[in-house]
């Protein structure tokens, strides 16, 4: 990737990187971080990982896998562009130098603020980056203390249960009066004489449920901890967690899990959202219009005005696909599971109501009611919204799907034909699972396609049985990040 | 000749692009490395101004390409004349026994040149602006990055054409929805964010000479003020700052009052929930009294 030009550009620029690398006297080499001399053997034994030497280019591509384990696409061909332009950038000018790599490896808005952390960790002076390196050290020796500990107290009559890495250090990180109340359960059981050692599986189960209970409601912090990427050598490592200890952390309002989504960014939210659903419900139908967009030739038009230039066919007419609106239902969950998407719940419903006028729209927890009318009134997305959201029952309730679709069935069945696309906005967490799963199935029966939008991430799907038994009578498409919705509309109604 | 980073810099500011060095360097790799330059940022801080800023540095021709949903090869590349094609055959019948040869038909002067293919040409270095990318479709998006990637377009009747000169490219974007990873891994990016106060100083004092020492200042710290709070959807862009600038200096005004505010609001804040949320949060004369005070200065 890197060819040994730049080496040897690098070798001889007398004063090749801002604050960091002064030349080296004896030979005008760049001397490394650790102030050794890339032309010598020390620079390798000396360094603190077992990678690179530390030229300035190594040092350029270690930067990169570093930007890269914090989610930022950077590809090889970058990377040489980042190369050539820091040979057109005076080096000795730190501000230069960062625009520069800014320029060539970071290509969106959103990295920006990472790249800047990152940059400010990994271009700065040796002591610093020490610091780092033994926090870091710390760090995992504590958590291999913490593990090793957790494999100690997780026992039953002195023999370990068999728990994974994961399972332990989600002990390790669980309240410590959560950890008390297991010892003392374990301890309890260990007391008693009447049980034998075949009842440690037993026991691992309960503990492996309450583990994962824990894991659970750690969430995001744990997984955090959990999935962390490896840089490749200790010392990048270290960066990155002294770059995840400070700042927000990458987001990006396209991959943002839609529960997240800030105040701030909904605007931007509500903007894609419509015109989602302005595309969402322009579907293609078989017929064809007039168009100018030149599609497909339209002949007997186009033979049709060729009279009047003496049948040359001089002006070409051409027509495309007709844009059919199919009827649509939209019914949303509402219930407690789904409250913190309901500012996302609430824009779909606006945005898809202000862009369709052929739209019947739900929202059901426990029961079912219309909203439609709520719409009609042409008031702004606040007022309307707290109008639903007041006079509404629904909000964060239970989910019982089977009694919503009864309720469809009994008072809304006119709207249910061949020609309706239903909807579904809904996490796919309801009660009576059994029964709900045949009134979606009655219900499939009736209208023309239904669309179910879940709000689960795509990861987790495997893990609940009602995704994968709602996902086999329906269609169902991630909806868990802005990005996904757009997935959803490209795959499935772009398609002309 | 070479161009240099101080060269660039000096042309800026003699067009009068007042920007910070990021951007000037970002520009000088993007020339110097020859490739295309991506510009996001918020609409109206100067993304689209940036191509023209070039063709008069340059002393070149601008050719524009603005994107759209459905903007397809034929409007952006090339198309044969069908009409004047048509015609001549006509005229040929007419006149029996010349020869016609249907080759003929399919040469450069049948050819209506789009955009693309007229950077590609241009006897000269042009500057190419790709306007709002992320507004056309995705077929587009891929059909131009090979066209940028090696700056030769085939007409299959005529053959390949290659650029006589690589075009300087500028290509921009309201970040609308996210492009694709190849097309960004052939630009330099730049974002380009709302200017500081100091720089929107310059800005005006650039632009609006006439106004005032005091006015420009007021007005430059009454716009940021108004830029920050998170509920305005649409920020007002520099633009729409110089029109404020210029209808205060026609209203022979030398500092900044609540009442002209109140009066000529509707010059930066352009729809009634922007300006109700001015009304309610921010406040005229509010808005006065922190633009006079330099502490946010």
């Amino acid at each position: 990737m890197h060819t040994g030009n730049f080496t040897d550009e690098y070798k001889n620029h007398k004063n090749p990187c801002p604050e960091n690398i002064e030349a080296c006297n004896a030979c005008n080499c760049a001397k490394g971080l650790d102030g050794v001399c890339s032309n010598s053997d020390d620079s390798l034994k000396t360094a603190p990982h077992k990678g690179l030497p530390e030229y300035l280019e190594n040092n350029i591509i270690r930067f990169v896998y570093l930007l890269r384990a914090g989610g930022v696409r950077i590809g090889s061909s970058e990377v040489v562009d980042a190369l050539q332009a820091l040979q057109l950038v005076p080096l000795t000018d730190r501000d230069s130098f960062k625009a520069a790599l800014k320029a060539t490896l970071i290509k969106n808005a959103a990295a920006q603020e990472l790249f800047e952390r990152h940059f400010s960790l990994f271009f700065t002076a040796p002591e610093t980056r020490e610091g780092f390196l033994k926090a870091h050290q710390q760090k995992l020796t504590v958590q291999r203390q913490q593990i090793k500990e957790a494999a100690q107290v997780l026992s039953f009559r002195g023999e370990q249960m068999d728990l994974s890495a994961t399972d332990k250090t989600v002990f390790a990180y669980m309240p410590a009066s959560e950890q008390k109340r297991m010892q003392n359960f374990l301890a309890l059981n260990e007391s008693r004489p009447t049980l034998g050692a075949n009842y440690r599986p037993f026991l691992e189960k309960i503990v492996k449920g309450r583990l994962s209970f824990w894991h659970k409601q750690l969430g995001k912090e744990i997984e955090k901890e959990l999935n962390q990427p490896d840089v490749g050598d200790q010392e990048l490592n270290a960066i990155r967690d002294a770059a995840a200890g400070i700042g927000k952390g990458g987001y990006n309002i396209l991959t943002e899990d839609m529960q997240n989504i800030a105040r701030r960014d909904l605007p931007r939210a509500t903007l894609l959202i419509r015109k989602m659903a302005r595309l969402l419900v322009c579907r293609i139908s078989r017929r064809f219009r007039a168009s100018k967009s030149r599609r497909k030739l339209d002949l007997r038009t186009t033979i049709r005005h060729s009279i009047q230039y003496g049948g040359t066919p001089f002006l070409l007419k051409y027509k495309s696909r007709r844009e059919r609106k199919p009827q649509l239902l939209l019914l949303c969950d509402v219930s407690g599971s789904m409250i913190n998407y309901t500012n996302f719940v609430l824009q779909f419903i606006y945005g898809i109501n202000g862009a369709v006028k052929r739209i019947e729209s739900f929202v059901f927890s426990e029961g079912l009611e219309r909203i439609t009318p709520y719409f009609q009134q042409g008031k702004n997305f606040e007022a309307t919204m707290e109008a639903i959201v007041k006079k509404s029952g629904e909000w964060g309730g239970g989910t019982s799907l089977d009694k919503a679709i009864q309720s469809l069935f009994r008072g809304y069945k006119e709207e249910l034909n061949r020609n309706t696309v239903t909807l579904i906005v809904s996490d796919t967490r309801t009660v009576r699972h059994q029964a709900s799963l045949k009134e979606v199935q009655r219900l499939r029966n009736e209208v023309k396609e239904i669309i179910w939008l879940n709000t689960l991430p795509r990861e987790n799907w495997d893990k609940y049985a009602s995704v994968q038994a709602f996902q086999k009578i329906t269609t169902m498409f991630p909806c868990n990040t802005l990005t996904d919705l757009e997935k959803v509309l490209k795959q499935r109604f772009l398609k002309k | 000749m070479q161009l240099t980073l101080e060269d660039l810099r000096k042309d800026f500011k003699k067009a009068g692009y007042i920007c910070d060095e990021e951007t000037v360097l970002t520009v000088y790799l993007s020339l110097v490395l020859e490739k295309p330059i991506l510009i996001e940022g918020p609409p109206g801080v100067g993304k689209t101004e940036m191509g023209k800023v070039l063709a008069q540095i340059f002393d070149t021709e601008l050719i524009r390409l603005q994107c759209y949903e459905g903007l397809d090869e034929n409007k952006a590349l090339y198309e044969w004349n069908y009409q004047k094609q048509l015609l001549k055959i006509q005229i040929g019948r007419r006149d029996a026994g010349a020869g016609q040869q249907a080759g003929d038909l399919f040469s450069t002067e049948y050819l209506l040149e789009r955009p693309l293919l007229r950077a590609i040409q241009a006897p000269r270095k042009a500057v190419l602006l790709v306007d709002e990318i992320d507004k056309s479709d995705d077929e587009f998006e891929a059909f131009l990055f090979e066209v940028l990637s090696d700056f030769q377009v085939s007409i299959p009747e005529l053959g390949t054409i290659k650029a006589n000169h690589i075009p300087i490219v500028v290509l921009t974007s309201n970040s609308e929805r996210e492009l694709s990873d190849g097309l960004k891994r052939r630009c330099v990016f730049l974002y380009l964010d709302f200017p500081g106060i100091e720089k929107e100083v310059e800005i005006i004092q650039a632009k609006v000479p006439q106004a005032g020492d005091n006015l420009t200042k007021e007005i430059a710290r009454a716009v940021n003020l108004i830029r920050k709070n998170a509920e305005i959807r649409k920020k007002p862009s520099i633009a729409e700052t110089l029109d404020w600038t210029r209808a205060l200096v026609s209203l022979n005004k030398d500092r900044l009052q609540s009442s002209t505010i109140e009066l000529t609001l509707n010059l930066l804040l352009k729809n009634r929930a922007d300006q109700r949320v001015f009304q309610e949060q921010i406040g005229a004369r509010n808005l006065w009294e922190k633009s006079r005070s330099s502490y946010l200065g």
